[in-house]
């Protein structure tokens, strides 16, 4: 109707200039979603080839029963599954080797299912605090912010120091026992929270600051406890926007490469790390066997996105964007 | 001054046993206890670490020697990392990733919100995609372009027709030389973080109220001037939002150069947490590690709290209207 009324100034017919805008739209949408998917699609496919094929000139494309140039095979996947006693079989070449998962995946699912956990526990209770008390001044939820700006090698550095040489040494002076947070579960998963926590406090804030304080005053007079209604009044209302919170943590700490390659080596590994011990392995580079873990540690993840990606507008928002 | 009397304060008289609960009930107490606690374990967590970092910097201190036969150095190891050319080169590098990085999501980031904010058929698909890249793991994504750049890789497939006409062998090896794996490092940096400016941006269009839209529209306004007077200032807030959070992570830039290039060919692609890293892990270099984490606190800091200040005044005029 609008545009009714301007199309006599254009020289375009409306249905025309519509058109002309509709293959526009679809053909740079289309053209954006080949390159997001491309990276994802060549991963998959490798890690159904075989040695020979990884990098194969000219690459093919398609598996054979598509018409494509490579036998799928599931060679990649046996390897990174197996558990390494039962590795004993395969051959001593490196194509060949078991390379076992098992270990660093339950690593990197053990530690950041349970920091993500208590940030998230910690955080609600300080956004809490935060939307309702103000405490720590107006501007404390944009100071806790410099926490996640700070590049994580200037954090590494200090924590190795502790963790490798303070902690051990404070501890075999005072306690007569040497106790090391260096190269552990618990090290690596405080610092997980240490660095999450900030996301959980601005996405569980622009939660909590929705909920009306009103419903909160209601159960207060009534005569119930402040812990009292923060769980059965609060947490009620801000649990979706938790679990958005969580799983959004999770893909963090799930995915963090830097802090996991400079605090445990060798006995606490994290998937990241693993994969990139193949990119530097010394018998050249094993493509195979690292598309099978990039995809076995993508998928899940992207699936979860998948789940709460309506809810990742809400937290995204940062509270200064208008409702 | 007539104030209504006040309520009876039951917290005033607890039973013995319960002095504890009621005592932590109180406003002023409940208050700080989430508080205490998180900033307890920063400092815990962070602080001390971070004056034992200070304390080691002054030392002269390589971790292959025990730490008793460490020495105090005064400022040694700063002026070690000051006149060390490569930190120089690898911050100066590190900015010119984030830079180009940034500008390219943001200008990316925006086009797209715009062409998908409004109602048609297939939107949800085509956000649903182009939210993937930002749960994609960092090392993964470098991974996954390591196989596109390499020498018989789909890259060179694709471009082989153009390169064959000018006579040049098709597998290039794009990571080896110096310009073209910056760029890969970079093109790797937008192709994964085009999709958090996309969702920011987004969630700005969406949230651009309709009615100022109409009105100006029955007042004659055009489609561009209804954008660069009306949707621009409104989307202010999501630029700024977009602006600081993605240069403040991009400046971190680490997991796709060592995946991709390991810092190489020489040292084209060695940002400043790369660099560090190798002078800490692979030479021991502790106390020039410790004096270059010092300094980068103290130069990133400028950037974060102008970033911080830039977010705060950006609050205070959404919250004033």
């Amino acid at each position: 109707m609008v545009n009714n009324a301007r199309s006599g100034r254009s020289s375009l017919s409306l249905a025309k200039r519509y058109n002309f805008f509709f293959y526009f739209r679809h053909v740079v949408l289309l053209v954006w979603s080949t390159i997001v998917l491309f990276p994802i699609f060549w991963m998959i496919s490798t890690s159904f080839k075989d040695s020979g094929d990884w990098v194969a000139w000219p690459p093919n494309w398609m598996p054979s029963f598509l018409g494509g140039g490579y036998e799928p095979t599931l060679h990649n996947y046996r390897q990174i599954f197996t558990f390494t006693a039962l590795g004993e079989e395969l051959s001593r070449e490196a194509t060949e080797q078991a390379y076992s998962i098992w270990g660093a995946l339950g690593d990197s699912a053990s530690i950041a299912s349970i920091s993500s956990l208590v940030a998230l526990l910690l955080g609600t209770f300080l956004a809490y605090s935060i939307s309702r008390f103000n405490v720590g001044g107006k501007n404390f939820r944009y100071i806790i912010l410099t926490i996640r700006m700070v590049p994580p090698i200037v954090i590494a550095i200090p924590i190795v120091m502790y963790y490798a040489v303070l902690i051990p040494h404070a501890t075999e002076t005072l306690f007569q026992f040497r106790f090391s947070l260096y190269d552990s579960y618990v090290g690596l998963g405080l610092l997980y929270t240490a660095t999450t926590l900030p996301f959980v406090i601005w996405m569980m804030l622009s939660f909590i600051d929705e909920v009306p304080y009103t419903l909160e005053h209601a159960a207060r007079i009534m005569g119930s406890s402040r812990i009292y209604t923060l769980r059965r009044v609060v947490i009620p209302l801000v649990a979706p926007g938790m679990v958005v919170t969580f799983l959004f943590i999770f893909i963090l700490n799930w995915s963090e490469f830097l802090l996991a390659l400079t605090l445990t080596q060798p006995k606490v590994s994290t998937m990241p790390v693993l994969l990139n011990k193949f990119q530097s392995a010394v018998e050249g580079r094993l493509y195979g066997p690292q598309a099978a873990i990039g995809t076995v540690i993508t998928i899940p993840v992207v699936i979860l996105g998948v789940l709460i990606q309506k809810h990742l507008i809400t937290g995204f928002s940062f509270g200064t964007i208008r409702k | 001054m007539a104030c209504p009397p006040a309520a009876p304060d039951n917290s005033r008289r607890p039973t013995k046993r319960k002095s504890l609960s009621s005592w932590l009930e109180q406003e002023k107490i409940f208050r700080l206890i989430p508080f205490v606690l998180v900033e307890g374990f920063f400092l815990l967590l962070l602080a001390i670490p971070f004056i034992l970092t200070v304390y080691i910097s002054l030392l002269k201190w390589r971790a292959n020697r025990p730490f008793e036969r460490a020495y105090f150095d005064g400022f040694g190891s700063y002026i070690n990392v000051l006149t060390t050319e490569d930190f120089w080169w690898a911050l100066g590098r590190t900015f010119y990733f984030a830079g180009a990085a940034v500008i390219l999501e943001l200008l990316l980031g925006f086009f797209l919100a715009m062409l998908v904010y409004r109602q048609f058929r297939g939107r949800r698909l085509y956000i649903t995609i182009f939210l993937i890249p930002m749960m994609v793991v960092p090392v993964v994504a470098g991974y996954n372009f390591s196989m596109i750049y390499v020498d018989s890789g789909p890259l060179n497939q694709v471009l082989s027709p153009f390169l064959e006409m000018f006579g040049i062998d098709p597998r290039v090896r794009w990571l080896s030389h110096p310009i073209a794996a910056q760029w890969a490092v970079i093109l790797a940096d937008v192709w994964q973080w085009t999709s958090l400016t996309f969702l920011i941006f987004l969630s700005g269009f969406s949230a651009l109220p309709q009615q100022l839209t109409n009105a100006a529209r029955v007042l004659g306004a055009s489609r561009w001037q209804i954008f660069w007077w009306i949707h621009l200032p409104l989307l202010r807030p999501a630029i700024i939002i977009a602006v600081v959070i993605r240069s403040m992570e991009a400046l971190k830039i680490f997991d796709q150069a060592v995946l991709l290039t390991f810092g190489g060919p020489g040292t084209a692609t060695e940002t400043i947490a790369f660099f560090l890293w190798r002078q800490v892990w692979m030479f021991n270099k502790y106390s020039f590690g410790a004096a270059a984490s010092v300094l980068l606190l103290i130069i990133f800091s400028f950037f974060i709290f102008y970033g911080i200040h830039l977010l705060v005044r950006e609050r205070a005029v959404v919250k004033e209207g």
